[in-house]
């Protein structure tokens, strides 16, 4: 499915999940069906889908924060999640770092303590890890604002810390959950530009979550379009535009145009069809 | 006038008219059923001069702080234990809450015949009522914790006393100083009752023995030694909470 040397890092095969009904209705909700993805070592996956479409759900499962029904989850090779087995192991012993739709940053800690917070869990906070920190801070636009507490910062502002709290303690394999939805225009783009620098220092193995077209192709090596709910891989891009890229300038380029258009398509096709009669 | 004007305005005011009605009362019912301020004042002098007030208060408060830390702890800690083992909790609650429909008053007796006239049974009693109330709140505080706060926790590497400090006592703090309110008051009052039924120290036995010897001014003293008691701890807990719970001070507007 993808070239890479040695196999994908992470592989999701045949994956379902679904809720309970609720209300007295036994009809369970699946949510995600039949969905099968592998991302290569250092590659950038981007994920787009109609809201609802069980996105935040896959994450949820691949970070090992909730069950599948069906389908089991692989990294290197190993079987790290399957239906029967025991315990769940939230971020796999810290190979898998999750930046979440909401920034579930803990409100009773100051930005920079929230920021610390895992380095100080897995005993790695030294001088290094601290001047790192500090960079990552400066590059989220985040000086000065260390000493606040998550409610009084904007929600902006939080989304960004919560990202850099995971790039902090730099795990292998990252899940971005729609991390730069709540910024506007001109900081979104920033944003883009400082991630793709620092992916490409890294190379890190990232699937990113995102509703934006642009974003998608913009920060991707790959696009994947997921149907509405039951959820699966409907259609995959690769875009091939060369790093490093010009996040302002991409727009102009023709090759950009026709990857726009076509996942523009891909998602149309999910959008609901008129079913009320 | 600004808002805080307002309030010590109000307070002046509530408080006059209250001294006012209080004298009134002492005028038309008489020195046996309402004190008088002055005769209460005069007491209060001579048990401070002969240091019966601070005995007193010094045992009441003895017993009242012995059984909120042994009762209060114990209730606060059992829940973090019950919850790790599941099922646990679920197969205990139903006794617990048996255990709580006891009427602790109706056991102040047979705890005075096991442990005796002295501090122990005091604080015995203290600790009984006031277990329950942390016990549980701080369980809601538990369940009610965010699931995705510990979720995420946890893929930050976060794991069991890291887990507890960094998200479990937070969740539960709210909780626990809301039952902290209540349970400091019902302390001060069950070390009263307790020394009601059988002591030779204490507020609750110094009112006891104005009442047996129809000495209304100290009934009254002792009662309103007991009240300033607990407003004063009351404050002080305000205090420590707005210190504790700094984090969201502002966002709450104040408690
Ligand atoms: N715990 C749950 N119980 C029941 N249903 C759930 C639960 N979590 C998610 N769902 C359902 O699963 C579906 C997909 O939810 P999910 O959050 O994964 O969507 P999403 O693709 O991330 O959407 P968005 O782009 O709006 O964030 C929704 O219909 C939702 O109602
Ligand atoms: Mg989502």
């Amino acid at each position: 499915m993808t070239p890479g040397k040695g196999g994908p890092v992470l592989e999701v095969r045949d994956l379902a999940r679904c809720f309970g009904g609720r209300d007295g209705r036994d009809d369970a909700l699946a949510v995600i069906e039949g969905l099968s993805l592998a991302v290569a070592e250092g590659e950038f996956v981007t994920v787009a889908g109609p809201s609802g479409s069980g996105k935040s759900t896959l994450l949820n499962m691949i970070a090992q924060i909730d069950r599948p029904s069906e389908g089991t989850i692989h990294l290197r090779g190993e079987t790290i999640l399957a239906p029967g087995k025991a315990d769940l192991n939230p971020g796999w012993n810290c190979q898998i770092g999750y930046v979440t739709q909401e920034d579930n940053l803990l409100p009773w800690r100051r930005l920079l303590d929230n920021i610390l917070l895992p380095l100080r869990a897995q005993r790695r906070l030294d001088a290094d890890a601290r001047t790192r920190v500090a960079a990552l801070i400066e590059t989220a636009g985040l000086t000065g604002f260390e000493r606040y507490y998550p409610h009084e910062l904007s929600g902006g502002m939080r989304k960004r810390a919560s990202l850099v709290r995971t790039l902090a303690y730099d795990p292998p394999v990252i899940l971005m959950d729609e991390p730069f939805g709540a910024l506007d225009a001109q900081t979104r783009t920033e944003l883009h530009a400082d991630l793709l620098r620092l992916w490409s220092l890294k190379r890190k193995t990232i699937v990113f979550v995102t509703h934006d077209i642009t974003e998608a192709i913009a920060l991707g090596d790959r696009v994947l379009v997921l149907s509405r709910a039951p959820a699966r891989v409907v259609d995959e891009y690769r875009v091939d535009l060369p790093r490093p890229r010009d996040v302002d300038h991409l727009i102009a380029e023709p090759a950009f145009a026709r990857l726009y258009e076509s996942i523009r398509q891909s998602l149309a096709r999910q959008a609901p069809k008129a079913r009320r009669a | 006038m600004s808002r805080p004007g307002v309030v010590i305005a109000g307070r002046l005011l509530l408080g006059l008219g209250l001294v006012l009605l209080w004298t009134l009362l002492h005028r038309v019912l008489g020195d046996h059923t309402i004190a008088g301020l002055g005769d209460i004042a005069v007491r209060l002098w001579e048990i401070a001069q002969n240091g019966v007030l601070l005995r007193d208060i010094g045992v009441t408060m003895l017993e009242a702080g012995a059984g909120l830390a042994v009762g209060g702890l114990a209730g606060f800690a059992l829940p973090f234990l019950i919850t790790r083992v599941p099922g646990f909790e679920a197969a205990l609650r139903p006794f617990i809450a048996a255990a709580m429909g006891v009427p602790k008053l109706a056991l102040a007796p047979l705890l005075i015949l096991w442990f005796g006239i002295g501090l122990l049974s005091k604080v015995v009693f203290v600790a009984l009522v006031v277990f329950f109330l942390l016990f549980f709140s701080t369980l809601a505080g538990i369940r009610g914790a965010d699931p995705r706060l510990i979720a995420v926790a946890r893929v930050l590497g976060l794991r069991e006393l890291m887990l507890l400090r960094e998200v479990m006592l937070p969740s539960t703090l709210p909780f626990v100083f809301a039952s902290l309110k209540v349970a400091l008051p019902r302390a001060i009052s069950a070390a009263v009752v307790g020394e009601f039924i059988a002591a030779d120290t204490g507020l609750g036995s110094y009112i006891q023995n104005a009442m047996s010897q129809a000495d209304t001014v100290g009934v009254f003293t002792g009662v309103i030694v007991v009240t300033v008691l607990v407003v004063v701890v009351n404050a002080v807990l305000d205090h420590t909470q707005k210190r504790a719970m700094g984090w969201r001070h502002s966002a709450i507007g104040g408690f």
